[in-house]
């Protein structure tokens, strides 16, 4: 079931319905988890064996884990909960990518092999679950949670609908803390989650699925180079397409839980206006980074281990965290660009640091210096300054802009040929998009880099509480009126897929 | 914000929004526009069930606009008792449709192939192969949740005018705006919004606007005008038609196989869109080559005076009067020219078999 969908629609209204009604708590919470899997087998029903498995297998590794005070048997507990998630994970998202490698491998070395091209489906949001049920059993293994009791509990904290199949990817501490209490949403909650819950779809069915999909998918479709120009606005509307699509998501998700009373986690803030790529990466889908984070790239040492091992470390991170988004190279790709930047980045404010200490050491010696260290630091512009950082922010949305052609691309050929377009070195290609389409791409994309960069301070919450009332409602309205205008239903949002 | 405040915004909100939409229903109907349902994917697919229980008085009809327009399925019904499965898709080629029918292991009925040569002899890959393709690749997805949206959707669709996503939603209402067009680009046709309406059984018929008025008709001749603009001139040829023919008869041998049953049936056009057709698309290479490839009946309007008579408004469909003549019409030559058994029972004075050409 999709949030644009008349069917959560109906579904929605009925659950708020009954979570409303005066029954115990833990009757609600049966309401809720039954719902969850109604939400998810309407789908692909079958699938739902997979998520009772990694519930079931998660729940009592992690009781055991807790009650076992020997390393070896905790570390066999651990690897058995690893290895039957990754294994789903890897059997379900990578089967077909390692059998292709594989076939590859073996026919670059002379040896000819031809395997039947797996059927496998992806169950949806199986990324996500996985990531949430590890979460709790690495937790639980470091002693950082308690195994949860209630069977009940753990079992809506892994299948809680909201966030099941395409996050805010949530930790233990997020929800099951939630579940122990009873929760009903305030009025308050319920009129902001309903907002909340209008913006997200805004975003993805007007923004994403109206005024930005057609380009994009028109410009990355065909097999032939295009006009420089064509080439930016489809990569620009693409940009804007992931964000709204992606963000509309979390944002209906955090909406439709407040509805419920339950809060999740914030996944995006404003990150358009990324002033570098670490600030990119705390903006853009935070609960996977700071799931990679704690993971991965800390348990790999982080920056503990000396520099080398640092940028090693990182590489690592980024790359896993591309593969995560899909079975192809071009999402390793991805992930390896925005690991590069990282890194880079990390070499130059090592080196902009080291400058300065050792400037600070002279100017003590001799402060004539300070002025034209400063005069050299002010080309062109000043980026200490407003304007210094919006154009910071704007190279950072550029090279971001240059990954997401690697994402949308279908192969790493048609990646190519787009940035070849892009730069005019295939400046001869027919110009595929109408005026129109440039049109809505340019005022969505300068629209949306506003806003970022208006809001990267802020949050939706202070802003609707400097709002009058009667303009919140007017912006309200016009969200609510495009949306109906509209009327495009049961698009699947892009990150269904991962 | 104080929760006053947050609630006295919601309720405001809902006046609006009520208030346009009643507002918006109002504007569309009184624009006289005639109540249209969305010839979607789910609709599609909906239909697409229908399939297993075929036979030569309730057919499949796979094919482009032409058999959407031309055969009415109400017609039909009142002269056999029952009603066609209507999967003909706007714009596209129906070699997809066909062989999805022909890979069905259970469809085992009868099709009616609707052949409008310039989609139908188009390659794999091509515009209106794929938009058909994604059809066919649709229907074995559509998910639970997808069929509950589509029967709620309607409900809805039953009485919102305004609820019209080809003519009424944001997109088309955006194709509208006076926007100078970018040299050597071209966004698609705009065809008036009064040209066409779609039934639930998926049935496309002109508005009364339409028929009555030819200053729209003409506006839809400017269309065709401009998709034959942008429209190869040849059809193709050689090895390329060799593999289109080859696909298009394994798909009616394994339909055959099973029992089923095939023809092909070529919809009236005229004026210069016809003739275009005729250049682009020659009788003995294209048609006639179809039948004996595939050794197959079909039914030619050109052929048969009692189906050559009509006019289109437009060049391309027949208006909705004429579709329902029309229909009672081909049915007892379809009966004549294969032999099947065509159930009458509810039918008016057949066509007489004297008034049938015997050409091929």
């Amino acid at each position: 079931m999709v949030f644009n969908s008349y069917s959560f629609a109906l579904f929605f209204v009925l659950l708020l319905v009954l979570h409303n009604l005066p029954l115990p708590w833990k009757v609600k919470k049966i309401n809720l988890l039954l719902a969850s899997y109604l939400f998810y087998s309407l789908w692909n029903p079958p699938f739902i064996l997979l998520l009772w498995l990694s519930t079931v297998v998660d729940f009592y590794a992690a009781r055991l884990i807790a009650r076992e005070q020997r390393p070896m048997p905790r570390k066999l507990l651990l690897t058995i909960s690893l290895v039957l998630n990754l294994g789903m994970l890897s059997y379900f998202k990578y089967g077909g990518f390692l059998l292709e490698n594989f076939t590859l491998l073996l026919s670059s070395v002379g040896i000819a092999f031809q395997a039947t091209k797996p059927d496998i489906i992806l169950p949806v949001g199986i990324s996500f679950y996985t990531f949430v049920t590890l979460s709790y059993t690495l937790d639980v293994y470091r002693r950082k949670t308690e195994p949860e009791p209630s069977f009940l509990n753990f079992a809506l904290f892994v299948t809680y609908f909201p966030h099941l199949v395409a996050g805010p990817i949530v930790r233990p501490e997020d929800l099951i803390p939630q579940f122990k209490e009873p929760h009903r949403a305030t009025t308050q909650q319920m009129t902001w989650g309903l907002f909340l819950l209008s913006l997200g779809l805004f975003m993805k069915v007007v923004v994403a699925d109206t005024l930005l999909a057609s380009s994009a998918d028109t410009v990355f479709g065909v097999p032939f180079p295009v006009q420089p120009l064509d080439a930016w606005m489809g990569v620009m509307a693409f940009s804007g397409q992931i964000f709204c699509d992606f963000a509309g998501y979390s944002t209906c998700a955090i909406g439709i839980s407040l509805c419920l009373g339950f809060i999740l986690p914030d996944n995006f803030r404003y990150p358009y206006a990324a002033i570098g790529f670490s600030d990119f990466w705390r903006r853009w889908h935070i609960t996977l980074s700071t799931w990679l984070r704690d993971y991965l790239y800390i348990p790999l040492g982080g920056n503990r281990k000396g520099n080398v091992r640092t940028y090693i470390n990182l590489m690592i991170t980024m790359l896993l965290g591309g593969l995560w988004h899909g079975a192809s190279w071009n999402f390793v790709i991805w992930g390896g660009l925005h690991g590069i930047f990282l890194c880079a980045e990390r070499l130059i404010r090592e080196w902009t640091g080291r400058r300065q200490r050792s400037f600070a050491g002279k100017n003590q010696a001799d402060p004539g210096l300070t002025g034209s260290m400063a005069q050299a630091s002010m080309v062109p512009v000043s980026l200490n300054g407003k304007l210094g950082n919006f154009g910071l922010a704007l190279l950072t949305l550029l090279l971001v802009d240059i990954t997401w052609v690697f994402f949308r691309a279908p192969d790493f050929g048609s990646a190519m040929k787009i940035l070849l377009c892009m730069f005019g070195v295939i400046p001869n290609g027919p110009a595929m998009l109408t005026s129109l389409d440039i049109l809505k791409v340019s005022s969505v994309t300068v629209v949306l880099i506003s806003c970022h960069w208006l809001m990267r301070d802020s949050s939706l919450v202070q802003l609707g509480k400097r709002m009058p009332w009667w303009l919140l409602s007017l912006v309200w309205t016009a969200m609510l009126i495009l949306l109906i205008l509209t009327q495009k239903t049961s698009n699947s949002f892009i990150y269904f897929q991962f | 914000m104080h929760m006053n405040s947050l609630s006295k915004a919601g309720i405001l909100t809902l006046i609006f929004v009520l208030t346009f939409v009643v507002g918006w229903e109002l504007y569309w109907r009184s624009q006289h526009l005639a109540l249209s349902y969305n010839d979607d994917e789910s609709l599609w697919a909906h239909t697409r069930k229908e399939i297993y229980q075929t036979s030569p008085s309730r057919p499949v009809l796979i094919g482009s606009s032409r058999v959407k327009f031309d055969l009415d399925l109400e017609a039909w019904q009142r002269v056999t008792g029952e009603k066609p499965v209507q999967l003909a898709l706007v714009g596209t080629s129906p070699r997809p449709l066909l062989n999805d029918l022909a890979n069905d292991p259970n469809f085992k009925g009868t099709v009616i192939i609707d052949v409008t040569e310039g989609l139908f002899f188009t390659p794999d890959g091509s515009f209106p192969e794929r938009e058909a393709t994604k059809r066919v690749e649709f229907y074995p997805k559509w998910s639970l949740s997808q069929q509950l949206s589509f029967h709620i959707n309607h409900l809805l669709e039953d009485h919102l005018y305004f609820l019209d996503e080809e003519r009424l939603s944001l997109q088309p209402l955006l194709t509208d705006l006076p926007v100078p067009p970018r040299p050597d680009t071209w966004g698609g046709p705009k065809f008036p919004k009064e040209f066409v309406v779609n039934r639930f059984d998926r049935q496309s018929t002109m508005t009364d606007a339409m028929v009555a008025d030819t200053s729209i008709q003409n506006k839809v001749k400017a269309m065709w005008l401009e998709i034959g603009g942008h429209s190869p001139k040849q059809g193709v040829d050689g090895p390329l038609l060799t593999a289109i023919l080859n696909s298009v008869k394994q798909s009616v041998d394994q339909i055959r196989a099973r029992g089923g049953k095939v023809i092909f049936v070529r919809m009236p056009s005229d004026g210069p869109f016809h003739e275009a057709e005729k250049m682009g698309y020659p009788r003995e290479k294209y048609w006639d080559r179809l039948l004996a490839h595939t050794q197959t009946a079909g039914i030619h309007f050109e052929d048969y005076p009692v189906l050559s008579k009509y006019q289109c408004p437009e060049w391309s469909h027949l208006a909705p009067k004429d579709a329902i003549t029309f229909t009672e019409d081909i049915i007892p030559i379809l009966q004549q020219k294969t032999g099947w058994f065509i159930n009458r029972n509810g039918a008016k004075t057949p066509a007489t078999t004297a008034s049938l050409s015997n050409h091929q």
